[in-house]
């Protein structure tokens, strides 16, 4: 087989080890720096509601030496930085507090709401991922008239998700009857035994997505296509689809793992919208009904927590690019 | 004529939703009959859950959102050029630095940031926020690699030799020659900010319920979908195709600059391969 002939000199794969290593440490660092970043920009943020869980908390009625009182009791009149860093320490020790609203301990809504959110977004990915390269692939080996499909590509990925999302609930649902317009799971039952109530929060997310990392990919598959090596396979008259395995695909996997974890990440964002739409108990319509009520801490803790999720996400796939990198220096 | 057809849609289009409002058939926020009729020649696109016309609400319904989301656009693209500026332009360290901050930006989905923005902000300023964020640092690196191949070339030399100042070489030389890529640019921001607008829209964060908006219309209809299709697949096109018409006007001059050729050359080239 003929390696990459153009490929410049390529360094010892002692150094590239290294290289990989400083640069999955510089992953390692950003991700930590964004999550502490995020912490504090959710906590400034909820600082800067006016009122604070003293005045709620505090019975109707109350006079200010009452409020002043269970202010201490709470905590919250010590300075800022220092209630920062009493929180990030619960959070760290797994224990994101009280819901203001039914008093419930958060980690139990969480636990709750998670597994449907983790639902969804895993359906959505099982069709983003063959839908996203397939579209990457034709948008990125089409020759002639390359404009229509980056059209396509651009304008699917423009639709904002409230759109397909409304659009198909106005076919499946009111024109056709197929599928209900609401997806409310019956308490104490698992999301994936009503698939008929995952369809539209599935399809809805998974079709804009699709596009959006189809047109991330394609201009990785455009550039790998008209790599010196696999135009001459192609001249050499290597088949098809023996060039798209051998030849491509290799050089595609760490663009394509870096597309998956950023669909993935917004996905985790983009579920609030089709939860909140289709009524779905998800983590999404936790955050927004807790940011409707003001419920501090389950906005808090679900904020960092999907943060915390997205940001997992990117360091898993800069992890494998870190693998893979390596791997297909030594074999080619 | 097939290059015209996209700018002259998008001026139309834009016409409409800034100045739909001002001629509806009946006024968007009040009840005009029975709720949930089907469409008919009295309301040509039915009637919502309080029995409002559909179609004078879509009509109304779009210019606040523009209107946010154009502001937040520019926002976004100001910052990110005056990012991107320096960063081309200056080199080094700073350059290093300001790419560094721009990509851990970068990492975090924009609606994520502008939910957690409109926790305590007004939505505009949500938008504004997230578009910012999550737009600012693509523009900044659009820019800044612009600046960078611009920085060596004639003219740019001819006007620093010719002792002008570095601010006014970059605003009357560089800027310039960087117009169609900056207009692409904005309208891809612009794109981002209406998905964020809808989003914190359909999710009630944004404009409040008596006031015709189609991310809102998306929320308040979904339950009478069955009774009235329309209630919720008006605002629904009305948004897609805005969204897409800004998408495709932005959509050529990029794809040019990406490709670092004119469109004809790239073309001949993988003819030939």
């Amino acid at each position: 087989m003929p390696g990459p002939a153009t490929a410049p000199a390529v360094a010892l794969p002692r150094s590239r080890k290294a290289a990989a290593g400083v640069s999955l440490l510089f992953s390692l660092v950003r991700a930590t720096l964004l999550l502490g970043l995020v912490s504090v920009a959710v906590f400034t943020v909820t600082e800067l509601l006016p009122g604070d869980a003293a005045d709620l908390r505090a019975s109707p009625g109350a006079d200010e030496e009452q409020v002043r009182h269970l202010r201490q009791e709470l905590g919250l009149d010590v300075e800022p930085w220092r209630r920062y860093l009493d929180w990030v320490g619960a959070l760290i020790s797994g224990d994101p507090g009280t819901s203001l609203v039914n008093g419930r301990p958060v980690v139990d809504a969480l636990a709750q709401r998670l597994p449907a959110t983790l639902t969804v977004v895993a359906g959505a990915m099982a069709l983003v991922v063959p839908a996203s390269s397939a579209l990457a692939w034709w948008a990125g080996t089409t020759r002639r008239g390359r404009r229509m499909p980056t059209a396509v590509l651009t304008g699917g990925a423009a639709v904002p998700m409230a759109v397909v999302a409304a659009a198909l609930a106005a076919l499946f649902s009111g024109h056709l009857g197929l599928v209900p317009p609401v997806s409310l799971i019956p308490p104490g039952a698992a999301p994936w035994h009503h698939p008929e109530l995952l369809f539209l929060p599935v399809m809805s997310m998974a079709l804009p997505t699709a596009f959006f990392g189809g047109s991330l990919l394609s201009g990785s598959v455009a550039d790998t296509v008209r790599m010196p090596h696999v135009v001459d396979a192609r001249r050499r008259g290597v088949p098809s689809w023996r060039i798209a395995l051998v030849d491509v695909l290799p050089f595609l996997l760490t663009p394509f793992v870096r597309v998956v974890a950023v669909s993935a990440g917004g996905l985790i964002a983009a579920a609030t919208v089709v939860e909140a739409l289709f009524g779905y108990p998800g983590m999404g319509s936790l955050l927004v009904s807790a940011i409707s009520t003001r419920d501090l801490p389950v906005v808090q803790a679900t904020a960092v927590l999907a943060a915390a999720i997205v940001l997992l996400g990117l360091l898993l796939a800069d992890l494998s690019a870190a693998l893979t990198e390596p791997e297909h220096g030594r074999t080619t | 004529m097939r290059g015209l057809l996209v700018p002259l849609s998008l001026v139309v289009a834009t016409a409409l939703v800034l100045f739909g409002g001002w001629s509806t058939p009946y006024d968007p926020n009040a009840t005009a009959g029975a709720p949930w009729q089907a469409p008919n020649p009295e309301y040509l696109l039915g009637t919502d859950a309080l029995g409002r016309d559909v179609w004078s609400r879509v009509l109304a319904g779009g210019g606040r959102l523009l209107t946010v989301s154009v502001v937040a656009a520019v926002c976004a693209s100001v910052i990110g050029i005056a990012g991107g500026l320096v960063a081309g332009w200056s080199g080094g360290f700073v350059a290093r630095l300001l790419t560094a901050c721009a990509d851990l930006f970068l990492a975090l989905p924009s609606l994520l940031l502008a939910l957690v923005a409109a926790i305590a902000l007004p939505w505009q300023s949500a938008v504004v926020v997230a578009t910012v964020c999550g737009g600012a640092p693509l523009t900044l690196r659009v820019v800044r690699d612009a600046v960078r191949s611009v920085r060596s070339s004639g003219y740019v030399e001819a006007a620093l030799l010719r002792g002008e100042h570095t601010s006014s070489v970059l605003l009357r030389e560089v800027f310039p020659a960087m117009r169609g890529l900056v207009c692409a640019d904005l309208g891809l921001r612009l794109v981002v900010a209406i998905q964020v607008c809808a989003a914190l829209g359909v999710l009630g964060l944004g404009v409040s319920p008596p006031e015709p908006d189609w991310a809102l219309m998306l929320r308040e209809n979904m339950s009478g979908v069955a009774s009235n299709p329309w209630a919720v697949a008006a605002p629904a096109i009305a948004l897609g195709v805005t969204t897409l018409l800004f998408a495709l006007a932005a959509r050529p001059p990029s794809r040019e600059h990406d490709d670092r050729r004119p469109a004809g050359t790239g073309r001949e080239e993988t003819d030939h391969a």
